[in-house]
């Protein structure tokens, strides 16, 4: 050894506190199982490191222990649009991964898309956060280094995959009628979101949760396709791209 | 839902479970376990490996120097080890990029070697196609002892390229064979806790490999 420093390639914390992650995790895992319990798919997106993306899907597909259950998981191709292509294949019931920078423009886009495409989403990133309700799950790390962020990531995924197992013994707590929600969209009279398909004059007929309808647009400005509105009652409420945070991917 | 749906899941003595709240807080528990486990398994993997992962790292970089590149190898989820490894060498948060290359991605030729042949062949046969004198091979196994990795440092020897080897549990076949001429070994028996090892040692290995080129590259 010609010299006594130690190997450190990264600002790597000796002892990285896993902090409130946990309890995100705990959470995430339960609503993956509930998903896949339902017979949903989970589409796995990381446009910057698409080894983890790989990662994560064969994780489900080919479990590394004996006996568990192959689940359907796919990885989005990194050259594929990301948006274009989740929005023709993730169904109602499927779940959304991404590992992505919070600035992730085309992951941002296909997140805030979650409750009208009906998709659980969940996003595991590091560095700066992206902001409240930017997926159902944000599972966020603590470091700035981005290899011991790496490092993490496969950490985040593998407790993902073996807490999701846990929660398929607790068969009372998959069951789709237990609402695990404080607020409960399909329960309550809030708006609903809902993408725009097609524009047709004073109608646009949109994609929700729970599927396809046309909607009265004739209290707001004319919508654009992929343009998200708040729905109630059969009528578009508001426009919420007319609010969307500036340079926000559409 | 289709009664095949439910097919996967075990015999269960919590049917009629409503209240969520205590099986959050366990697996939280669980999370907090399994990551204090991780980490203490990764500091004792770096504290033992100090040595040979300098090693290795200073083989590695005067391979590099006389113009060989890095090839890497792996099966599943070490499939996107090897990638990143890879990655991490081409296209470096800092430092030094190096010629590297995954040999797991192109499916032309995963497809090609292993229906027109075996799988065993797919890393072997590549490097015959491809490898040079001062290349280096990196694997990533968690076990050890996959059959198509061995070939390929077989193959890797015979052609006098430089060995090295991330391996799990007492190593396997990579632990013990001549043909893996450095072989840095995480000894757990969890194949999750040995990949993220795994993950921290190759990049310590990268940081290595990164400090002598600094060196000799001041120095020449």
């Amino acid at each position: 050894m010609t010299t006594t420093s130690p190997i450190s390639p990264l600002a790597r914390s000796a002892d990285p506190a896993i902090g409130d992650l946990a309890s995100d995790l705990a959470r995430a895992s339960l609503a993956l199982a509930r998903r896949f319990y339902a017979g949903g798919t989970l589409w796995c997106a990381s446009p910057t490191w698409p080894f983890h993306s790989h990662h994560v899907a064969v994780e489900f597909v080919h479990p590394v222990i004996m006996g568990k259950r192959a689940l359907p998981a796919v990885t989005v191709p990194p050259d594929e649009d990301l948006l274009a292509t989740l929005r023709t294949t993730a169904r109602t019931g499927d779940i959304i991964l991404a590992v992505a920078p919070a600035d992730d423009a085309a992951v941002a886009a296909v997140m805030r898309r979650g409750d009208a495409w009906g998709v659980e989403t969940v996003w595991i990133g590091t560095g700066p956060r992206p902001p409240a309700g930017a997926a159902k799950h944000v599972l966020w790390l603590g470091t700035d280094d981005p290899l011991e962020a790496s490092e993490q990531f496969v950490r985040v995924y593998h407790l993902l995959w073996e807490l999701a197992h846990v929660c398929f013994e607790h068969r009372g707590l998959l069951k789709p009628d237990v609402c695990l929600d404080d607020v409960c969209i399909t329960c309550s009279d809030e708006g609903r979101p809902a993408e725009v398909l097609a524009v047709l004059g004073d109608e646009a007929l949109v994609r929700t949760a729970e599927g396809r309808e046309s909607v009265d647009t004739s209290i707001i400005d004319p919508p654009s396709p992929g343009d998200l509105l708040l729905v109630h009652a059969g009528t578009a409420i508001r426009n919420l791209d007319d609010v969307a945070a500036p340079g926000e991917q559409r | 839902m289709s009664p095949e749906a439910t097919d996967f899941l075990y015999p269960f003595i919590e049917n009629e479970e409503t209240d969520a709240v205590s099986l959050l807080t366990d697996l939280a528990a669980s999370a907090e376990g399994k990551w204090r486990q991780s980490t203490e398994l990764r500091n004792a993997t770096l504290a033992a490996l100090d040595g040979d992962i300098r090693a290795a790292g200073t083989a590695m970089a005067e391979r590099v120097l006389a113009g060989g590149q890095v090839f890497t190898m792996g099966n599943g989820g070490s499939a996107t080890d090897a990638e990143a490894f890879a990655r991490l060498c081409t296209r470096p948060p800092a430092g030094i990029p190096v010629a590297a290359r995954s040999l797991v991605v192109d499916q032309a030729v995963l497809t090609a070697l292993s229906n027109d042949v075996s799988f065993e062949v797919v890393f072997s046969r590549q490097l015959i196609a491809f490898a040079r004198e001062n290349d280096v091979v990196v694997g990533f196994s968690t076990s050890g002892n996959s059959d198509n990795l061995m070939m390929a440092y077989a193959e890797a020897r015979k052609r006098r390229l430089l060995t090295v080897g991330m391996a799990g549990y007492d190593g396997g076949r990579m632990g013990a064979s001549p043909d893996v001429a450095h072989c840095l070994t995480v000894r757990s028996d969890s194949v999750h806790r040995i990949q993220e090892s795994q993950s921290a040692v190759a990049h310590a290995l990268w940081d290595a490999m990164q400090t002598e080129l600094r060196q000799k590259g001041a120095a020449a």
